[in-house]
């Protein structure tokens, strides 16, 4: 998967939440929310703001039941979501 | 104009009531502010109650829904900036259009407008319905 779509989502989730950190410091693979250890815990308004951001950033529409376990899980999930919508 | 439903009441009650409706909840809502309101004791009135009374100009666009309100709360206020403190006399109109939406919660950005059209202050409030 491209380390640049990677970056830009990172750079994104940092960027549209106001978060406090080097996105480089986001995992691939944690978790974007939740509780779970290593992960951001997002939260469900958190989710609205990422959506709203992945939108303008990548010029696709996301419905509901897309932001779940699946599509928002992690920065890997996203990447590969973003791919597919942008295919 | 008489008030129009919400489950607020004074003195936490801002909004008067729908102008123009554009949309599903887009348009624009009216709200005169009194002397007596108790939020304009002191301070003038706050910051806070701006980006609360965008967020019930939007729920009356919603419909008014006293019941849907009482089930909802401002959960979120982002880039949200005042031009002046409106004053006790001010008749403020408030436009507001749904930036996004996801599940129960639902975003709404909103300009705050006074007598002669200039911006009184502008930002987005997301509102969210059931519990936190």
């Amino acid at each position: 998967m491209s380390d640049d779509l990677k970056k830009r989502v990172k750079e994104l989730i940092v960027r549209q939440l106001k978060l406090e950190m080097d996105p480089a410091t986001i995992a691939d693979d944690a978790p974007l929310f939740g509780d779970a250890e290593g992960g951001l815990g997002l939260d469900s308004i958190d989710a609205l703001e990422l959506v709203l951001g992945v939108e303008k950033e990548f010029g696709i529409k996301v419905q509901d039941e897309e932001v779940g376990v699946t599509a928002f899980a992690s920065v890997n999930a996203l990447c590969q979501f973003v791919r597919q919508k942008a295919a | 104009m008489a008030f129009q439903p919400l489950p607020h009441a004074f003195p936490f009650r801002f909004a008067d009531g729908v102008v123009e409706r554009t949309g599903p909840a887009e348009g624009r809502v009216r709200a005169s502010l009194t002397a007596n309101a108790e939020a304009m004791r002191d301070t003038g009135f706050p910051t806070a109650v701006l980006a609360e009374l965008v967020a019930q100009s939007a729920l009356l666009l919603q419909g008014g829904d006293a019941a849907l309100g009482r089930k909802g709360f401002l959960a979120g206020i982002s880039d949200f900036s005042v031009q002046r403190l409106p004053v006790a006399g001010d008749v403020l109109t408030i436009d507001v259009s749904i930036a996004g939406r996801l599940g129960d919660a639902v975003k709404f950005d909103g300009i705050v407008r006074d007598a002669e059209g200039r911006a009184v202050a502008r930002g987005s409030v997301t509102v969210k319905q059931g519990s936190a």
